[in-house]
């Protein structure tokens, strides 16, 4: 997706959009009814052949890397439901995902600006201990934390009522789970195999129940779970913020780290760290061993990829009688593929009825910290999801992503809507004998 | 562009529907076309038929070239502003404005998306049958613009032949309805029928009103497979002969299927020369004779493989695979030019020999599929823009095949329309006198030349080769 040499006209060398990338786009604008941002607009250059074709511009020296071709990068949720509609195979979120470390190359920021996002992204979000440590997300609530916050709130170009937003999606902390979790829990019933969990940061941090379930189930079908507590965060808050190298730095500890562990697979519970591993092999083209990387990704999946490809064993499940609906995380659906997995692993709990909505592949506005920039743009994204989910009458909401769960939790409890939403993994938990 | 302009366009039209920055401009140059690329001058969104006419105004006094423009999936660049100037961009005239169902009729703005208005009247139990490739994402105003085709031409026809009604802005500052809900119609000079297919030339629709059918009550749809092209062809002339006219009777060959397959993952048999879709509708005892008769035709050409979709929703799943053909063709290569060339239906199989023998003889790598059953077939060459010599090449496969086509009494462009990327063509085919003819009607509608310049004709001599800076991009 970027290169780092040949031509790249006016884009910085460091991570420029491989031209290749950019032509293959033949502008026929399959994309434009699936993109969100081209939805609320209805203007070309929000649309992802108006991104495509920016980029191209850029690379053509047709415009230089201005602060439009900025905005843009930035206003791209990265939903990629474009890439899904593509029959060309252009990527164009991948490609604004790369534009976006080119803003930084280009549009430097100020010094407390900088040491901000260098705090967040280089120094708290690759240690976890300290991640763990600093409660950064409980400081949310105290007085001081806010108070910094908003001083240096610029840095992160948040939009005007983002911390409300944010304070107000905070779920109810439990203490984290990485350090709970024990690295190795053995297997239930006959052992079918040893996988390698990758704790995401959200999910511990915020999610603790979901990963616990996780967990369980995965000893439960049979799976001695190995969760290597070392792992660092997967990279993903530093592709969206366009900061590569530290993706890069993280990305080559974690593909070692696991690489070491004696397992078969690598499962993750978190649709964005999965499309984020799943990238690594891009990532880091060049930078490590080709065996390494295929290596890596032939044992990734994604749990209810897992699941749904090793077969469920149903035979001990209990019933959970509820009426559900799906909410398609982007980056399950549209980032690796995967729609078919976990509405098979719905159907196979004892008690569930799964009612579609409509558009449940359309994004929630969540979005990593779009939906704190773009608030009010994020709340025109997020009412059309929750239309759609009122009209299943469903009692629940699931989806499988942390950041789907924030925003649609938060949504729906301004909405004054009865669903609760709940993980995959919570949901299937519940049907686990303990 | 000045700040003057800009201002008193936003005046009128509101400050979020004018653009001027750049990086809008840019993006508003190109259609699906390949290589064509031209900055206009500025870009408005009326949100009414009566914006589009302060726009229009503006833009006459200011003496800037008007170009139309929906979603911009055309593919002769007819929404691209060669000569610079005000793009209207209609996508935000969205509203369908009326489902008539006593009369069968639906009335919506012309940025509607194609598709939409389809749902729409089906959610009624009604059928608005034209059904672009593109119709997820073209607008019906660009529909009629372009006088699109689509997948069930074969039997149900084009949007010419729905369009009742339509509102335009024309370029003496006149609205004008033409048409109206009435199945009969002779009182003058059919202007709508003069409007269907003229590329922004004449005028510049905000609203349509189109012809509603009842939806067959039943379907059937078949997938054949072909160890050699130019059977398939002779199939859906046999077909055709039969006097059957099936709903549906689609094409793709080898290429083509590979690269679908690539996208959509269903199955397309990879090994094969290519394949037939072919669908059978209507009330449901004719249904099953149309579909016996059409098996044993295929069976009697020696069809490789003969499937019959088992619902509904793979059947569906097979048309919006095939509605991707053009697109997924672009996975092989950077460019992709299409064309878009029709024969009479008894020259299928000729037309695919002398596609395979121009292939062959100018060194080309070539995807077709089409819509066989109404002659309708798109050649595409995969090549790259980058590479002159090539280019060239697929020129020169266009040309012969272009004479070869007019030779048999086809047409240039089926459905696409002239644009900027035939005008050459359109002089062989309809000669100079014909051209002519249709410069003094342009004059006629728009006597300053401001609307959609450049399109289908050159302004100055009708038989001159087109736009040079193009030349080594764009098939012409």
């Amino acid at each position: 997706m970027s290169h780092t040499d040949g031509t790249h006209g006016n884009f910085t060398a460091q991570d420029a959009p491989a031209y290749e990338d950019v032509l293959q786009c033949m502008r026929c604008g399959f994309c434009l009814p699936t993109c969100p941002t081209y939805a609320l607009t209805g203007r070309e250059r929000s649309s992802p052949r108006g991104r495509v074709a920016l980029a191209r511009a850029v690379a053509e020296q047709q415009l230089e890397f201005t602060g439009a071709v900025k905005e843009e990068a930035f206003f791209c949720l990265d939903c990629r439901a474009c890439a899904t509609a593509c029959p060309s195979g252009v990527r164009a979120g991948e490609v604004m995902e790369v534009c976006r470390s080119q803003a930084h190359h280009k549009y430097p920021l100020g010094h407390v600006g900088k040491s901000f996002r260098e705090f967040i992204l280089q120094r708290m979000l690759p240690n976890p201990d300290l991640l763990e440590k600093s409660t950064l997300p409980a400081r949310l609530y105290q007085r001081f934390g806010i108070q910094w916050l908003v001083r240096h709130s610029r840095a992160l170009k948040l939009g005007p009522t983002w911390l409300e937003k944010a304070a107000g999606m905070m779920p109810d902390l439990e203490a984290p789970l990485r350090p709970q979790l024990p690295v190795v829990t053995l297997a239930r019933g006959e052992k079918r195999g040893r996988v390698g969990f990758f704790l995401g940061c959200v999910m511990t941090l915020m999610y603790p129940n979901v990963s616990r379930n996780t967990v369980k189930i995965l000893a439960h079908q049979g799976f001695d779970v190995l969760t290597p507590k070392d792992a660092k965060c997967c990279g993903a808050p530093h592709l969206s913020e366009g900061d590569r190298d530290t993706a890069r730095a993280l990305a080559l500890f974690n593909l070692d780290l696991f690489l070491q562990q004696e397992v078969e697979w690598i499962v993750t519970d978190c649709a964005g760290c999965g499309a984020a591993l799943k990238q690594y092999e891009e990532l880091l083209e060049g930078q490590a061993e080709y065996e390494k990387l295929a290596r890596f990704r032939s044992k990734l999946r994604d749990i209810s990829e897992f699941l749904a490809e090793v077969g469920l064993r149903t035979d001990e499940l209990q019933e959970v009688t509820a009426t559900v609906t799906y909410h398609e995380p982007c980056h399950l659906c549209h980032a690796q593929g995967i729609s078919r997995q976990p509405r098979e692993l719905l159907k196979q709990i004892p008690g569930i009825e799964l009612r579609e909505m409509n558009e449940a592949s359309w994004c929630c506005g969540s979005a990593a910290t779009w939906g704190l920039k773009y608030s009010r743009e994020s709340q025109q994204v997020l009412d059309r999801k929750l239309a759609n989910v009122a009209a299943t009458g469903a009692q629940l909401l699931v989806t499988a992503n942390p950041g789907c769960q924030l925003q649609l939790s938060w949504g729906l409890r301004e909405a004054g809507m009865p669903q609760q939403v709940v993980h995959l993994m919570e949901l299937l938990g519940r049907a686990i004998p303990t | 562009m000045s700040r003057a302009l800009v201002a008193n366009l936003q005046q009128l039209l509101g400050r979020e529907n004018v653009c001027h920055e750049q990086e809008d401009l840019l993006v508003l140059g190109y259609d699906s076309t390949p290589g064509i690329h031209h900055l206009p001058d500025v870009a408005v969104y009326p949100t009414s038929t009566e914006k589009v006419w302060a726009a229009m105004e503006i833009a006459q006094q200011e003496g800037l070239a008007i170009v139309p423009r929906g979603s911009g999936s055309g593919l002769s660049g007819g929404s691209v502003p060669a000569k610079g100037g005000m793009v209207l961009c209609l996508n935000r005239m969205n509203r369908i404005l009326e489902i008539d169902e006593e009369n069968l009729t639906a009335t919506a703005q012309a940025g509607v998306i194609t598709l939409d208005l389809f749902n729409a009247t089906a959610a009624k139990g009604l059928f608005y049958p034209p059904d672009p490739g593109s119709q997820k994402i073209s607008t019906l105003g660009g529909n009629v613009m372009e006088d699109a085709g689509g997948l069930r031409g074969l039997k149900y026809g084009v949007t010419r032949d729905y369009v009742m009604a339509l509102k335009c802005v024309l370029p003496d500052g006149s609205i004008l309805t033409t048409g109206g809900k009435s199945v009969k119609d002779v009182a003058g000079y059919s202007f709508k029928d003069l409007l269907v297919g003229s590329e922004g030339t004449l005028g510049i629709i905000t609203e349509v009103t189109v012809k509603l059918i009842p939806p067959p009550k039943a379907k059937r749809t078949f997938l054949a497979y072909f160890d050699d092209i130019r059977i398939a062809g002779a199939a859906v002339s046999k077909i055709i002969a039969a006097k059957i006219i099936p709903s549906t009777m689609e094409i793709m060959d080898k290429a083509t299927i590979n690269c679908v397959e690539d996208y959509v993952k269903i199955g397309l048999p990879r090994q094969m020369a290519a394949l037939l879709l072919i669908e059978v509708d209507g009330h449901p005892a004719m249904v099953a004779e149309e579909a016996d008769s059409v098996e044993a035709i295929l069976k009697a050409v020696k069809a490789t493989e003969i499937h019959v979709a088992k619902d509904a929703e793979e059947a569906g799943r097979l048309a919006a695979a095939r509605r991707t053909a053009l697109s997924a063709l672009a996975r092989v290569s950077p460019t992709t030019l299409l064309e878009d060339a029709t024969v009479p239906r008894s020259m299928l199989a000729e037309t695919f020999a002398e596609i395979e023998r121009l292939t062959a003889r100018y060194r080309l790598k070539v995807g077709t599929f089409g819509h066989a059953g109404d002659g309708n077939l798109h050649p595409t060459v995969l090549c790259d823009e980058r590479n002159s010599d090539e280019m060239q090449r697929a020129h020169a496969f266009y040309d012969d095949l272009y004479a070869q086509v007019l030779a048999w009494g086809g047409t240039v462009s089926g459905e696409h329309g002239i644009g900027l990327a035939k005008k050459e063509y359109l002089a062989r085919q309809v000669g100079t006198g014909g051209v002519k003819v249709m410069k003094r009607i342009k004059d006629a509608f728009d006597p300053k030349g401001l609307l959609n310049p450049g399109k289908i004709f050159d302004e100055h001599d009708p038989c001159t080769k087109t736009h040079v800076e193009e030349d080594s991009l764009v098939s012409h």
